[in-house]
């Protein structure tokens, strides 16, 4: 096939958005993304509100909100509407989704969102959420192409969906599920801090190979509406080619500009409550919006030194009842810049919070705020990874001799970062980690928009087989539990040993058959195996030995295999197999039970822990 | 029609926001301008302008009422929505567009409400809800540009066979184009017009500029 374009999906955790690349052409375009935008209005906006409104079946007329190529099979509204409406009614709003789809303790296809509501007629899964947004995109992505005249079909093109780097595989192959449920078909999945830096290359043009020299480690620093999100890449000098390579990926980190917007106004509100005025919460959210429109202003114009912020009553007298204060820069500085971006010391990692013996269960929001913190942690756990593997210490060189893996330079991401103010107090923490070497800051653009376009542009390369790839393969390593066998101690729980089945930095489009360790499988049943992941081992090699898997690495999932009885194997006979890991072209993660003696094989599938 | 009285009000509307705002504020460029622009009638203007508003807005939407049946009684039963006459589209858009400005700016409210019994701080912090809102509104579906980019007070070249819609030639227009004369106001145009698309059957009457907002409990 020859691919006609190129689309890039940022499936994100408040906000979609998508770009196309013309291959014939050659041109990158965000595409606007029909929506309804109110309870009679629909439009396009460049951004699509990951939120899905679940209304009450007598709240609206049966087809209020046709869409131009809904069949109206499936209830529920997505985007701006939805977002705008369901902050008011929160019972009935699903939002943070793909958030859910990486949750450790839930089943993502089990209808729970949205989360302890007790109105809604018939809950969604996040699995749903998420294709429910794809649908969307695809929907809005066909409206607006043949609106254009162009005459392409889904099939005609190379999509790519991109995902956190710190998603792990199972909530990567969920997305990508996800996305075949949608119709979109195989997608192709990138990370999104490699999107950006796609993004910034395609953007600096032919010069990009003069920004960066070998030698350098790229942080690609993403803050969005909910998460951050932390990569390192790595450029080599490849027998006089530049060469990329991401070294490093960041843990899931439930913290962004909601975060630093909803601290503005909690402060704000206590302001007002001091002087005896009270908000509801409908003035509330409303406080929360000016706060972040007040925020921009006063980190867009440095003259200002305060800006007003005005919060109507719901009711209609405007005049009796507008409560009036101002956001000024003092406060401003100290609750974003000294909340969120405190100069910490680079030893200061942040505060794990003592788990209550009984724990709501919930989104595992980041209990310090103090994103520098976070940073500081990942730079030390990329340090860690590096070391791990003869390899990539070889890549960071003598950047690996310090406490934490220091980059050279940063690329920012997300829409926090368009506040001048957030990046140089960023770059200042950075060089004031680096011995107060200055670390340079490559030029982003359009920061919310930038994931979709570098992932339109790395479709592009993959289709054509021409430009920049970074090296990227799997971003962690897997490990399957194996149960010790041995005397039981009271008190002593036994340890879990794991086998390396997937090294990090496996390539797409390879496999690797463990060889030494044989499984015996029953036939008929269901064999069920603990599956442990690491970002920091990349040392670690297939068919290697982890003693202690529970304290060394995390646990993702379980793994199921089901053995059809078999004609020829006789009822309670184990049949010996071998795993086989397999990286598709795609970038999705098989394995695989090969049978010793012949070359029957069986899927094995991934199943989330229910406790 | 509509449209024309439609940017009356809002003209009316910002003009009179231009003469509350208190004057220490840094205010934004435009209002500023008409401010500037107006300041020998500075007095005059708030109560003219806002009656003016009213007046216009009045017309604008109790007209098509007269083809309502009678309203019913206060304790309102129970009856299917969007009851009335099918409207024309042309104006329902009209009324989504000020249902717009309602939702984002309070610009009916603001209107609706007696100005005459509040302070200058009470009406100029109403006033920032509906300059936020509003401007909010008109960024997000036209494309605003001066006519002239010159700075006010200089003197301009008006070309030979210019629109009269972007040009109106006051004092002494004598000889011909090109005009030469002082730029009192630098003028306003759009070449971008983005409006949603107004979801609604064809049987449907006006929509509603703000619902009426009930907290069930």
């Amino acid at each position: 096939m020859t691919a006609r374009f190129s689309l890039g999906i940022d499936l994100g955790t408040s906000n979609c958005a998508m770009a196309l690349t013309d291959l014939e052409t050659d041109g990158t375009e965000v595409v606007p993304i029909t929506q309804i935008l109110a309870a009679n209005q629909s439009g396009e906006k460049l951004t699509l509100a990951s939120a899905l409104y679940l209304p009450h079946p007598e709240e609206f007329r049966p087809g209020s909100f046709p869409l131009p190529w809904d069949a109206g099979g499936e209830t529920g509204i997505v985007g701006q509407f939805a977002r705008d409406h369901g902050a008011l009614v929160p019972d009935r709003l699903v939002t943070s989704a793909k958030s859910w789809l990486s949750n450790p303790h839930i089943d993502p296809k089990q209808r729970t969102l949205p989360w302890r509501s007790d109105s809604v007629e018939e809950k969604l899964s996040p699995f749903d959420c998420s294709r429910r947004y794809l649908e969307h995109l695809k929907g809005a992505f066909l409206h607006t192409v043949q609106a254009q005249g162009r005459d392409w079909a889904l099939g005609d093109g190379q999509i790519v969906v991109t995902v956190p780097a710190s998603f792990d595989e199972v909530a990567r192959n969920l997305t990508a599920e996800a996305a075949q449920a949608a119709g979109l078909g195989s997608v192709t999945l990138l990370e999104e801090p490699q999107a950006a830096f796609y993004a910034w290359a395609a953007r600096a043009g032919r010069e990009w190979r003069d920004a960066v020299t070998p030698g350098d480690i790229i942080l690609v620093c993403d803050v969005g509406g909910g998460t951050a999100d932390f990569s390192l890449i790595a450029v080599t000098d490849a027998a006089g080619n530049l060469e990329l390579e991401r070294i490093s990926v960041g843990e899931h980190i439930l913290l962004g500009g909601d975060n630093m917007d909803l601290a503005l106004a909690y402060t704000l509100q206590a302001r007002l409550e001091a002087e005896g005025k009270s908000l509801d919460a409908w003035q509330f959210l409303t406080l929360v919006h000016e706060a972040a429109r007040a925020k921009i202003t006063l980190f867009e114009n440095s003259s200002l030194s305060e800006a007003p912020i005005a919060v109507p009553s719901r009711g209609s007298s405007l005049f009796a009842r507008t409560i009036a204060t101002s956001l000024d820069r003092a406060l401003l500085s100290e609750v974003i810049l000294d909340g969120f971006f405190a100069r910490t010391a680079l030893g200061d990692l942040p505060q794990e919070v003592r788990r209550a013996g009984l724990q709501e269960f919930g989104l595992p929001y980041a209990s310090d705020p103090v994103i520098s913190k976070h940073l500081a942690r990942f730079l030390t756990r990329s340090l860690q990874n590096v070391r791990a593997s003869d390899e990539l210490a070889a890549l960071a060189g003598a950047r690996a001799d310090d406490t934490a893996l220091m980059p050279t330079a940063v690329l920012f991401n997300g829409g926090v970062f368009k506040a001048e103010a957030i990046r140089g107090r960023v770059l200042e923490l950075l060089a004031s980690w680096n011995g107060g070497q200055a670390v340079r800051e490559l030029a982003g653009f359009e920061l919310d928009l930038a994931v979709a376009q570098g992932a339109a542009i790395y479709g592009q390369h993959r289709a054509t087989g021409k430009g920049m790839r970074i090296k990227a393969g799997a971003a962690r390593s897997y490990y399957v539990g194996l149960e010790t066998s041995r005397l039981a101690i009271p008190g002593f729980r036994p340890r879990v040993k794991a086998l390396c089945v997937v090294p990090q930095g496996m390539q797409e489009g390879t496999k690797q058959l463990i060889e030494g360790q044989t499984f015996g499988l029953l036939t008929g049943e269901v064999a069920a195996f603990r599956f442990f992941s690491s970002a920091v081992r990349s040392g670690d090699t297939p068919g290697q030995i982890v003693a202690d898997a529970e304290s060394e690495l995390e646990e993702t999932s379980l793994l199921e295999v089901e053995l059809p009885a078999l004609p020829d194997v006789p009822a309670g006979q184990a049949v010996p197999v071998r795993i086989e890991s397999v990286v598709t072209e795609l970038g999705m993660l098989e394995l695989w039970m090969n049978h010793n003696n012949s070359d029957r094989r069986w899927k094995v599938e991934f199943q989330v822990r229910t406790q | 029609m509509r449209v024309v009285l439609i940017i009356t009000v809002l003209l009316l509307v910002a003009v009179s926001a231009a003469a509350l705002v208190p004057v220490a504020e840094p205010i934004p460029q435009y209002l500023a301008l008409i401010r500037q622009y107006l300041e020998p009638a500075r007095p005059y203007l708030p109560p003219a302008t806002l009656a003016l508003a009213v007046l216009v807005f009045v017309e604008i939407f109790f007209q098509p009422r007269r083809t309502l049946p009678p309203r019913t009684p206060a304790a309102e039963p129970a009856r299917p929505a969007f009851a009335g006459p099918p409207a024309s589209r042309a104006e329902a858009e009209i009324v989504q567009f000020l249902a717009m400005l309602q939702e984002q700016g309070r610009l009916v409210d603001f209107l609706m409400d007696d100005i005459n019994a509040y302070t200058d701080a009470q009406v100029g912090a109403a006033a920032r809800v509906v300059h936020a809102g509003c401007k909010a509104v008109l960024q997000d579906h036209f494309r605003i540009d001066p006519v002239r980019s010159e700075p006010e007070g200089s003197t301009v070249q008006v070309p030979a066979g210019y629109s009269s819609d972007e040009y109106r030639l006051v004092g002494k227009i004598a000889g011909s184009a090109p005009f030469s004369g002082v730029l009192v106001h630098r003028g306003w145009k759009t070449d971008t017009v983005k409006l949603p698309q107004l979801l609604r059957g064809a049987d449907d009457g006006l929509p509603a500029i703000a619902p009426a907002e009930v907290d069930v409990k």
